[in-house]
């Protein structure tokens, strides 16, 4: 659909955000949702439109319990499935829902099962083949050293091996140092040539941190690690928000 | 007491989570957790539900973060969007406890005058208060009650003494007058 909603879908979208459609409406209204762009953009321009209503509710704070919830579940969400392949992973499920009294080979559910497991190995394996290194590059390994930009005194040190894991280790007095109160140490890479750096998580004073090769974008030759001080929680914005204590970049061993 | 907090941004924070960045969701829930326990809380009754709903809303956060899409509006309307659904649809499942506490009902009065009480958070009260205040006291106080206290057009109709009819259609015509009265 082009242009935008008319005014009685404008209007179910206002009903939609408000909350006063039943619970069938409001399904039947997210599945037409998804497929228009129209629609969209009602619900996004109603959102913005009511949500200063929130302010007339008092804050009440949260157990300091709940976080570690939360953050234990996307911990196991993440794991699970990538975020954006979530839908699938419905799908999936519904897919080897048994049907009770139909034999395995007549049941539909199987045959698209085994399709979609054929279809995914194949696309495994040819992500695989792709991404392998040319054989003069398996195993490179790199090496960064991170240093304090004035002084020059060593903090931290990167150690890459191409397609594994990558760790961070304190290497200086200066790694240990207790961080302000409501501050965090946040460590970033950027390659030579991106566009901006690219958050690799907090790092605790003077522990190692080791991550895998999934969370890591490509490392290269020349490639900048810094830790940088943020506010408690990281810095808010995708890009480093405060000084930088320690940087450096790689050297291929 | 007045009160302002420095800037946020809730748009880089909400696509960092879309690239999986755990650091932005926990900035996005250091900043903003206590107002929507707030907003929860009102339209649940229970500070136990209400936090099994920022639970489950935060983790629907992290989950359809790659949905988002910043050129059609606020990540912080998006994000409160998440919360309330969430919680109407426990409130809902659950077969709410009508708000018993008669001072929570008192308070729904003063809401108006209260609401430039808290801390400017940015979001643009004004604008909106104006608007409402042109509506009918009636039709005025069917709108909060849906968007505030998460009740259904049963509920309201109940508490303001209309029939169910009437509220629906009051609730689409001061929607349509908002609308036109914001733009």
């Amino acid at each position: 659909m082009t242009g935008p909603a008319t005014p009685e879908r404008d209007l179910a979208a206002g009903e939609y955000v408000l909350g006063t459609l039943t619970e069938a409406e409001h399904q039947a209204f997210e599945r037409e949702l998804q497929e228009d762009a129209a629609l969209q953009a009602a619900v996004y321009a109603w959102q913005d439109r009511l949500v200063p209503l929130s302010a007339r509710v008092p804050p009440r704070t949260p157990s300091p319990l709940l976080w570690g919830r939360i953050d234990a579940s996307v911990a196991a969400a993440s794991r699970s499935a990538n975020p954006l392949s979530d839908p699938l992973a419905d799908k999936r499920a519904a897919v080897r829902r048994p049907t009770p009294g139909t034999p395995w080979w007549q049941r539909l559910g199987w045959w698209q099962g085994l399709s979609a497991l054929a279809a995914f190995a194949t696309l495994v394996l040819s992500v695989l083949l792709l991404q392998r290194p040319p054989p003069e590059s398996a195993g490179a390994r790199y090496l960064a050293v991170l240093q304090a930009p004035q002084g020059g005194a060593t903090g931290w040190v990167v150690e890459v091996q191409a397609g594994g894991q990558m760790r961070l280790l304190p290497a200086g007095e200066g790694a240990a140092a207790p961080v302000p109160p409501g501050r965090a140490l946040q460590f970033w890479t950027k390659a030579e040539g991106a566009a901006g750096p690219t958050s690799l998580g907090l790092v605790q004073a003077g522990q190692p941190l080791v991550l895998p090769a999934s969370r890591l974008p490509a490392v290269e030759q020349r490639q900048l690690f810094e830790i940088t001080l943020e506010p408690e929680g990281g810095s808010p914005y995708d890009r480093p928000s405060g000084p930088i204590l320690y940087v450096g970049r790689t050297i291929r061993l | 007491m007045p009160d302002s907090t420095p800037p946020f941004d809730h748009e880089a924070a909400l696509q960092a989570c879309a690239r999986g960045e755990r650091y932005a969701l926990h900035a996005l829930y250091e900043r903003e957790s206590r107002w929507l326990c707030g907003v929860a809380q009102r339209i649940l009754g229970s500070r136990a539900s209400a936090e099994d709903v920022l639970h489950d809303a935060f983790v629907q956060v992290w989950r359809s973060a790659p949905t988002y899409q910043p050129a059609l509006g606020s990540a912080r309307g998006w994000i409160y969007t998440v919360v309330r659904h969430t919680a109407l649809r426990a409130a809902r499942r659950a077969g709410r406890v009508e708000a018993t506490d008669p001072e929570e009902l008192a308070r729904l009065a003063d809401d108006a005058q209260a609401a430039g009480a808290f801390v400017d958070r940015g979001f643009d009260v004004e604008s909106l208060d104006r608007c409402l205040e042109r509506l009918e006291p009636e039709r005025r106080t069917c709108v909060t009650l849906a968007f505030v206290d998460g009740c259904t057009h049963d509920e309201i109709a109940g508490r303001v003494g209309a029939p169910l009819g009437t509220v629906k259609s009051w609730i689409r015509r001061s929607l349509a007058a908002l609308k036109e009265c914001l733009s």
